[in-house]
């Protein structure tokens, strides 16, 4: 007698299911107009992290000193900064450090937070009690503080803001993945699953995972834009990359410094993390609302 | 003869729904004199709520008039401005709602509401407070001052229900709606309500209309009885006429389906077969025809109006024709 | 209530004592001498002796968090490496700058929002309704540094309508100088809450005690204003404890553009000349004052819906 879980027809049929569950979702949040902006926004903001070296049209590395603070003009479109360096080619190469920081920092925050989440909500009490209060200290802490407090001792650099941006959300995932999977913990599907004797990683892998990714995709597209300023921020103190490597918080950093002289810098700086952050909220809310209704349906 | 207290006359309501529009009420028609307990007995979806929010003058934005009046002590309330159906809410007409867990506001104290909706008096807060203490009494709540300051939470739902029936009353209305006021209690409870309504009703001689689905209340409690099914008055008349002499085949089958009624014992307990009609479709003939066992042709094609058949009894069937004094 | 409040507290306390601990041993954990890292290129022999001595780590380690403990509770929070004075009086003197800015931060976007949110609860599916939903939305995505240093430029350096630096003196010259910089941070709050509120007061319109109150005939403006905001506004008291987190490193921001003193400012500044100390106490109070304003939100959330009282 073949166990229908194991049986390889139904493993493929069921990531064939999967794959077109994706496919449904991503079509829902196009059909919506905000859901569309939002797609299209972080398509562009992901191209041009991924190709940025081959579409800058200027060096944004190299000095320039003969050129320096231009205004905007047909060779630089927002002008250049103290350097000579082109804005709008620092601009670009921005949202590569942008995206470099926060696909690692919130990919892996989503990965830790949803394992721990899950051993917090399925498993013993006092493991449950102690997690939850790790959670609660973590968030205690004011992002930034504690994110200055790291970096005071450790040094900036971009390890260092990966693991600050990383373990500040942390909890934010963990909390969700404990209250979905102790909801989910008692409910009828897992409880079958159980009797018929399936492994607690079978459980937690196959069965309780798929149900919670969804929410925790949501909570991801709107924390992005959170951890993007996060780095911005702590660029713009100095306290980030270091120069001369272009992230949009230096670019405000050296905005700021000449605020007098042009806004240029300050605009190059900014308006890329305000574009960035409208289009991953409607993203990320447009995906929600798709997401849990589908979710409510399975329950 | 003194005029009704409550005259509904060929009242049509419409909801503007994404299917098209639903037809809820359809030419209702019945009246309430004063001091009298009118029951209305129908199944879900026959249009009760929508008959009290008509009443009230609190349908939902999507909800259109067609045609009709409701005269209460001589104005119509379809007609009426908001400001004065304002006035009369809550002081000339009362309700009793049927989920008394809900029906409150959780975050206020109960002393705080009851004293909230005596807004039109000019009297101090301290009289306001004794008032609602009498009230409290009234209904069988003791230690009445302790509780004034408990939120609703803290009560059982009889409790709240005798709470509600305190609020209602607590003006003197002309009229108390009471919407299936026992429906979420358990049996002792409703005993207990119904009696103490029957009571309150004789001391204060007010007009109830009274709505449930349970006969043996209804037969109980009221002295005259509407039929309602899917928005339409099908009978109309006293509780002996309804009872003994039903003269639709809805009543009919409502009095033989009703547990109380059944004498024998049986496997399977009698009902009526199908479902209600979907009110979006545009309706011909007689709305019950499709489940009626004793249908004739004329049924499917012509609407039958309400006749009276006899003082204060009414019925809309094709049946009766044959048997209607000249 | 007063269990309630006093339960509450222990368990502020209790995260407040975790989250100190941890602030230890972060300390402790950073690999290479402690006493080095602080006193920086500075470091003689006779010096880092001394600051050995007084920190106690030639003690145990458990017992170097005990005397941790009870300097903390006596509000000794160590020692300004260069002047001397002591962390707790420095912190304590910045502190009422940005609690100021957060103050006004929190009234004009919780008042705005509230407003905006009640109207579009209100008003449902209108013109206004989707007006302040896009707002909101849009508003919810601009990171409060980001408008700072924009409303900086356009409002203080381009167009002078404001100050650029400082706190000011005086009430009105006060209110002046806070006025952009409260500004920057509570934008995105306003969008938020009207956010909160209206989707909270759309679903208490809802329910039927609402119902029961226009059957009485009570006002709509009674309806909305106490029957129905008061449980709408619930959820708002909750975020606003919860924000104080974001609203504290909004702050480090704001005071940094706008010059302005304050903990942030004066995290900024120590960590830049390694003052380890000032910056381990400005962060410990700035924790302190958040668990103590999530304490405080749910104590009033209490007081507000006795419901909530049975959670802890």
């Amino acid at each position: 007698m073949s166990d229908p879980i194991t049986d390889k027809e139904t493993k493929v049929k069921m990531s064939d299911h999967h794959q077109s569950e994706l496919l449904k979702i991503v079509g829902g949040v196009a059909k919506n107009p905000l859901g569309l902006i939002g797609l299209i926004i972080v398509g562009v903001f992901v191209f041009c992290a991924l190709f940025a070296v081959w579409i800058v049209p200027h060096d944004p590395v190299g000095m320039n000193i003969k050129d320096r603070l231009q205004g905007p003009s047909t060779t630089y479109f927002l002008g250049t900064d103290q350097l000579g360096r082109d804005t709008f080619s620092r601009l670009i190469m921005g949202s590569q450090v942008a995206l470099k920081v926060a696909l690692p920092a919130v990919f892996g925050a989503m990965f830790i937070g949803l394992t721990l989440g899950m051993i917090a909500g399925y498993g013993p009490r006092w493991l449950d009690n102690f997690l939850s209060l790790v959670f609660d200290t973590i968030r205690s802490f004011p992002t930034v503080m504690f994110a200055l407090a790291v970096v005071a001792l450790v040094g900036p650099s971009l390890q260092t803001i990966i693991f600050v941006v990383m373990a500040t959300s942390i909890p934010i995932y963990g909390r969700v993945a404990r209250t979905q999977t102790l909801a989910l913990r008692n409910s009828e599907f897992i409880l079958a699953e159980r009797s018929m004797g399936a492994s607690l990683f079978r459980i937690l892998g196959i069965h309780m995972m798929p149900n919670i990714i969804g929410v925790l995709s949501v909570l991801a597209a709107m924390d992005i834009p959170t951890v993007i300023a996060l780095e911005a921020g702590l660029s713009f103190l100095g306290l980030g990359v270091k120069p001369p490597t272009p992230s949009w918080g230096s670019l405000l950093k050296d905005g700021y410094a000449l605020i007098r002289q042009t806004p240029w810098l300050i605009v190059a700086g900014g308006l890329p993390i305000i574009i960035a952050t409208l289009g991953f909220t409607f993203l990320g809310e447009t995906l929600r609302d798709v997401v849990d209704p589908r979710l409510r349906k399975t329950r | 003869m003194t005029a009704p207290l409550l005259q509904i006359d060929g009242v049509t309501i419409d909801y503007n729904t994404k299917k098209g529009n639903l037809h809820a009420l359809r030419d209702i028609s019945f009246d309430v004199n004063k001091g009298e307990i009118v029951g209305i007995v129908g199944e879900s979806g026959c249009g009760k709520s929508t008959l009290i929010s008509t009443i009230l003058q609190l349908l939902p934005q999507n909800a259109e008039w067609k045609k009709g009046a409701i005269n209460f002590k001589g104005k119509n309330l379809i007609t009426s401005s908001e400001k004065e159906m304002r006035d009369m809410r809550g002081k000339d007409i009362s309700v009793i709602f049927q989920d008394p867990m809900q029906s409150l506001n959780p975050v206020i104290t109960i002393g705080r509401q009851m004293v909230d909706i005596q807004h039109r008096s000019t009297s101090p807060y301290a009289e306001k407070w004794q008032k609602a203490i009498e009230m409290l009494s009234m209904v069988g709540i003791a230690d009445a001052e302790t509780r004034l300051k408990q939120h609703p939470f803290e009560f059982s739902g009889g409790m709240l229900q005798r709470i509600a029936i305190a609020m209602a009353l607590m003006s003197m209305p002309d009229l108390l709606i009471a919407d299936e006021p026992t429906t979420a209690l358990d049996a002792t409870l409703e005993v207990e309500i119904i009696k103490r309504l029957k009571d309150l009703h004789k001391e204060m001689g007010c007009s109830i209309l009274f709505i449930s689905h349970h006969l043996g209340v209804i037969a109980e409690l009221c002295q005259r009885v509407v039929v309602m099914y899917a928005g339409s008055v099908v009978e109309f008349g006293t509780v002996d006429e309804i009872f003994f002499n039903p003269k639709h085949p809805y009543t009919r089958r409502l009095i033989e389906c009703d547990p109380g009624h059944i004498k024998e014992r049986a496997k399977r307990l009698p009902t009526i077969p199908g479902e209600i009609p979907d009110l979006t479709e545009a309706l011909e003939g007689c709305i019950f025809q499709e489940r009626c066992s004793e249908s004739i042709a004329k049924c499917k094609t012509a609407t039958p109006p309400l006749v009276s058949l006899g003082q204060n009894h009414q019925a809309a069937c094709w049946l009766n024709h044959n048997q209607e004094p000249e | 209530m007063i269990t309630y409040t006093i339960r509450r507290l222990a368990l502020a306390a209790l995260i407040l004592f975790v989250a100190v601990t941890a602030m230890f041993l972060m300390i402790r954990a950073v690999p290479g001498d402690p006493v080095k890292i602080m006193l920086g290129p500075r470091a003689t022999p006779e010096l880092q002796a001394s600051l050995t001595a007084a920190l106690g780590l030639d003690q145990p380690i458990w017992k170097q968090l005990m005397i941790f403990y009870s300097k903390m509770m006596q509000g000794d929070l160590g020692v300004d490496v260069f002047s001397g004075r002591s962390v707790t009086h420095i912190v304590m003197q910045q502190l009422p700058y940005t609690l100021e800015l957060i103050f006004a931060s929190i009234i004009w976007s919780a008042l705005l929002g509230v407003i905006f949110g009640a109207y579009a609860a209100a008003n449902p599916n209108t013109l206004w309704d989707r007006m302040i939903a896009f707002i909101s939305v849009s508003f919810i995505a601009a990171p409060a540094f980001v408008i700072a240093l924009l409303s900086l430029l356009v409002f203080a350096v381009q167009l002078r309508w404001f100050p650029a630096i400082g706190v000011g003196e005086g009430f009105w010259s006060r209110v002046h100088h806070v006025a952009l910089p409260a500004f920057a941070i509570g934008l995105s709050w306003v969008g938020y809450i009207a956010r909160l509120v209206r989707a909270s007061m759309l679903e208490v319109l809802g329910e039927h005690h609402i119902r029961t109150a226009r059957a009485f005939g009570l006002s709509e403006r009674r309806i909305i204003m106490v029957y129905a905001l008061r449980i709408a506004i619930l959820p708002v008291i909750t975020v606003i404890g919860v924000g104080m987190g974001f609203l504290l490193s909004a702050a480090v921001f704001a005071e940094i553009v706008f010059a302005r003193p304050g903990l942030g400012k004066l995290v900024i500044d120590s960590i830049t000349t390694r003052n380890y100390p000032v910056v381990m106490g400005a962060v410990l109070v700035s924790t302190g004052l958040f668990v103590l304003s999530t304490a405080i939100s749910d104590i009033v959330n209490a007081w507000l819906d006795p419901r909530s009282r049975q959670s802890l």
